[in-house]
């Protein structure tokens, strides 16, 4: 246990610069975005002595270095700044824009592991059979999809031509009510709140952008699963269990429980990197989703938000990390000692 | 039964039966070598146990032995081939079964002990665990009874403290222990053949006779015919019936014990026993090891370039495997001989 | 052994999914630069009399709801994309490689240079630690649209894994013989780096260059597609697709299925080209190929060159 604490320790230690680093670059890079917020938020008709108010009142009249050590003060009473689009706080915003990318990321994210892992395995059996050489062009094709043009593929044919898919607007019907945010994960709230229609409606709107990002994103971990598992299979350890005349499957099993280490590991990368990716899947479902919100932030000089939904998704990277090493804990015993 | 087997086997030792466990028949395996020729790293081997009989097999590193222990099993080391030859186990040919048939018999009825085994137990799983599933798996007993099968099996390997050891993960073991585990798991299921592939090398050497002797004993104990390889020719001295003498994937004598540490006749194996002994002068005359030559002989007698009696004719025509005396077979053209 | 490209020939011979690799970068580039000769309409003019109409002998790909030709303008979009991509990854590797190149020379050792070598590594994990779009729009908004910010934009986001590349390169291969005897010798830093360091380097560098293109590619027409990259009525992949985004929905899918396929398509070509140099450049499936190679020469029966 001591060991575990000390670990984190050090691993905090290596964190917290970090994330101060990358709340200064993001200020400095939203910081020079041209615009005058004041000017923005006041319209073209406003006049010099009230814009110069609203300067001071928003602090904009303090020299650069004391804004950020403002906005890093009001970090940590957890003030995000308030976004003028919405005139909201920013954490608010998040807080409840922030669920809906975390749930189209999740389930996106299962997926991917489900084809990844699944083809990966399959691949590494028969490193020269026909799944092996589906999984390369898999691996390669995937990769090189543009997300928001699939998207539109898909809604193509499954809203325009089929009519099997929900319009791509939202999360859920306009006309169906919304379940009670308590996760603030569609599907989870209606269940909890035992509505079946409101789980219908958003389990077929999560249909298409699910398939979207899961399809494209399952590349890494299928690459990750395969070359794991080849070496794995090719390792003592598989050929000793074979010898001893353990079944194949069961071969298989043991070396995947192996393999799972890096497998978990990229899946924890991806994890991160999909709340920053999806954007662009949000935007083409009008996902209503934090990376929708600070893409808007970013076109319109709003800087508040951009820096809440970088700040948000680096934590959250950091949180699925330090999930994944305790995860290790578990699974590997050696790690431990 | 186990006890039945085993006293059935040593008189069927004892009276020469005419039906071996297992016999080995012009083996031969190759290995893809980048362009050229596939390069023959068993030339033909024919080696047969009888039921009970302890075989010893000797020779250096890179003569084929590992080889040989994992063809007999059907699974020759990546990315070799075995290109011709039987293995009879029982009378049946096994290079021919299915791989299920194989996976049966693997572990069961013919099963291995490795060396360096803390590499080769999976790192993951509790070695209680892993000794007990051979049993649960090859003889469909519960997860109760494989487990207090493989808690025998530990006392019987003599581990200290069995039932911690039970729950323990291979690297928490030393390596003598996890060579006992490993020997647990190739006689949980009282097979009949062992094949115990340079087993102790790892290890220092009072441990390495201490394991030695367990080995022989419960392989004894469970009625297993064994077929026992190392790089050291003294140990075979201890306790096998017979032993081969391998070199560059050909066996180059083979003998019955006593035969061939008192009337060996291949020179190379003189070398092997004046490496071991305390006479000096005879190590001086027989130690002749390398003389640096990689390259094999293609026709001819493979021992021939390190060869101190080597003649013309050692070069151009193999030797023949020849009964020199009754059970004592030695493949040269000029063999030794005893006064 | 076979000279470089002639393995690269017999290469594509032997996999031929490294051969549809070559061939789509080679015929998208063909593409660009003659686009003003086949072209059958302007790239940028719009005929309001005709606008959506569906693929036909006179509109290949149709029009678009302006009464754009999709054929042209597809045609024609490589022209922007390519340049911006090639020249974005270019300048990233040459930034991002030559500071991995001196942070590798100077990460072992005492003294401030580590210091700065930490500091500098550190840096790149601030960077790589950014969403990677939302970064590379951040930077469009913060310097301004237009076709040289996206370039920057895309050597920035790229440049730390080439400083990440060059700098494990300069770690292994200095810690070789012939790079310590060299500076033995008396060779600067510079000059190991040139001799030793840019040689060795080469192939991971080129297999890196063309992957990182198609995601540059992918990248423009990303930020083109929300509308802070290139803008219309520029010919581009990214901003035609948008431009026929609400078409989509309604049926008319040729204004955004179109150049979303070539776009795709040409991502795929380079990754393709970047795989097969990966393999080009790692001995072990070098000699893998090498083997499959010669075992097909000996089955049709054709001499066998040695190893």
């Amino acid at each position: 246990m001591m060991r575990i604490l000390f670990y984190f320790g050090k691993r905090l230690i290596f964190v917290i610069p970090q994330l101060l680093g990358i709340v200064l670059v993001s200020f400095l890079l939203v910081k020079s975005i041209p615009g005058d917020p004041a000017v923005l938020m006041l319209g073209p008709t406003a006049t010099p002595s009230a814009i110069a108010s609203l300067r001071e009142q928003l602090g904009l009249d303090q020299p650069l270095y004391m804004q950020f050590l403002i906005y890093v003060k009001d970090l940590l009473h957890g003030d995000l700044g308030t976004s003028w689009q919405t005139t909201r706080p920013v954490l608010e915003d998040l807080i409840q824009r922030f669920p809906a990318t975390l749930e189209l990321v999740t389930f996106s994210l299962l997926l991917a592991i489900i084809i990844g892992v699944s083809l990966g395995v399959h691949a590494a059996r028969k490193p020269n059979g026909w799944i092996a050489r589906l999984a390369d062009i898999y691996g390669l094709s995937a990769g090189a999809l543009p997300d928001f043009w699939f998207a539109l593929v898909l809604i193509f044919i499954f809203y325009t031509v089929l009519g099997w898919a929900p319009a791509p607007l939202g999360r859920i019907d306009m006309i169906v009510l919304p379940p009670m945010p308590i996760t603030g994960a569609l599907t989870i709230d209606a269940l909890l709140a035992g509505d079946f229609e409101a789980f219908k409606s958003a389990s077929a709107h999560l249909v298409l952008p699910v398939l979207t990002l899961g399809l494209l994103n399952a590349g890494p971990i299928l690459k990750m699963t395969q070359a794991t598992m080849e070496k794995m299979l090719e390792s003592d350890f598989s050929r000793y269990e074979i010898l001893c005349g353990i079944p194949q499957n069961l071969v298989v099993r043991h070396a995947l429980r192996n393999a799972l280490p890096s497998i978990v590991t990229i899946i924890s990368v991806l994890y991160g990197f999909l709340i920053g990716g999806a954007v662009l899947v949000e935007i083409v479902f009008s996902w209503g989703g934090a990376g929708q919100y600070a893409v808007q932030g970013v076109l319109n000089s709003d800087i508040y938000p951009v820096l809440g939904f970088v700040l948000f998704s680096a934590v959250f990277s950091l949180i699925v990390y330090i999930a994944v090493d305790l995860l290790y804990f578990l699974l590997d015993p050696r790690i431990s000692n | 039964m186990a006890i039945a087997e085993a006293t059935s086997s040593t008189k069927n030792a004892r009276s020469e039966a005419l039906s071996p466990l297992i016999a080995v028949k012009n083996l031969r395996v190759t290995f893809p070598a980048g362009g050229s020729e596939p390069k023959e790293v068993l030339k033909g081997i024919d080696l047969e146990v009888q039921p009970g009989e302890i075989v010893g097999l000797v020779g250096e590193s890179g003569a084929g032995k590992t080889t040989l222990a994992r063809s007999i099993l059907g699974l020759p080391p990546a990315p070799g081939r075995i290109s011709a030859g039987e293995v009879f186990f029982e009378n049946r040919q096994i290079l021919k079964l299915s791989e299920p048939e194989l996976r049966r018999l693997r572990g069961r009825r013919l099963s291995v002990v490795v060396p360096n085994p803390r590499a080769e137990l999976n790192p993951l799983l509790k070695v209680g665990d892993q000794i007990a599933s051979m049993a649960k798996i090859h003889l469909s007993v519960s997860g109760k009874e494989a487990r207090r099968m493989a808690l025998q099996m530990l006392r019987d390997v003599q581990i200290p403290d069995p039932e911690r050891r039970m729950n323990a993960y291979p690297h928490e073991l030393s390596g003598g222990m996890a060579q006992r585990v490993v020997i647990a798991m190739a006689l949980i299921c009282s097979p009949a053949f062992v094949i115990s592939d340079d087993a102790t090398s790892g290890l220092d050497v009072t441990v390495q006779a201490q394991i030695l002797a367990l080995l022989a004993k419960l392989a004894a104990d469970h009625g297993s015919a064994m077929l026992f390889i190392t790089r050291d020719v003294g140990i075979t001295a201890h306790f096998c019936n017979r032993v081969a003498v391998l070199f560059s994937g050909e066996i180059m004598e083979m003998a019955p014990r006593e035969s061939l540490f008192l009337k060996p006749a291949h020179p190379y194996t003189l070398m092997l026993l004046a490496a071991f002994s305390h006479s000096p002068k005879l190590r001086e005359t027989w130690s002749v090891p390398d003389t640096g030559r990689r390259r094999e002989p293609s026709a001819g007698c493979q021992y021939v370039n390190r060869c101190p009696l080597a003649q013309p004719v050692c070069r151009t025509q193999r030797p023949p495997f020849a009964e020199i005396e009754p059970g004592h077979f030695a493949r040269c053209h000029f063999p030794v001989r005893h006064a | 052994m076979y000279s470089k490209l002639g393995l690269i020939a017999r290469l594509a011979v032997i996999r031929p999914r490294f051969a549809i690799g070559y061939i789509i970068v080679i015929a998208i580039t063909l593409l660009a630069i003659i686009a003003p000769v086949i072209a059958p309409y302007s790239p940028t003019e719009a005929d309001s009399t005709s606008f959506l109409q569906v693929p036909s002998a006179a509109h290949l790909f149709g029009t678009d709801n302006v009464g754009m030709d999709i054929f042209s303008r597809a045609i024609y979009a490589p022209r922007i994309d390519l340049t911006i991509a090639v020249l974005g990854t270019l300048l990233s590797a040459l930034v991002g490689g030559s500071i991995g190149a001196v942070v590798g020379f100077y990460s072992t050792g005492r003294g401030i240079r580590v210091w700065l070598s930490f500091a500098v590594m550190r840096a790149a994990d601030v960077l790589q630690a950014f969403p990677v779009f939302v970064f590379a729009i951040a930077l469009v908004a913060s310097l301004g649209q237009s076709i040289q910010t996206v370039v920057l934009a895309i050597a920035f986001v790229n440049a730390p894994i080439y400083l990440r590349l060059m700098r494990s390169q300069v770690l292994s291969i200095r810690s070789m013989r012939y790079v310590e005897a060299s500076q033995v010798n008396g060779l600067s830093d510079m000059q190991t780096i040139i001799r030793h360091v840019i040689p060795n380097a080469m192939a991971p560098v080129l297999a890196q260059l063309s992957v990182n293109i198609g995601w540059g590619i992918l990248l423009t027409s990303a930020l083109s597609f929300v509308g802070a990259g290139v803008r219309a009525p520029t010919p581009e992949w990214g901003s035609m697709i948008a431009m026929g985004f609400q078409n989509v929905v309604t049926g008319q899918w040729w204004p955004s299925m179109f150049p979303g396929a070539m776009l795709a398509i040409t991502v795929f070509g380079f990754s393709l080209v970047g795989s097969s140099i990966e393999v080009l450049a790692d001995p072990a499936k070098r000699r893998e190929l090498l083997s499959d190679l010669r075992e097909r020469r000996t089955r049709s029966g054709l001499p066998v060159e040695p190893a």
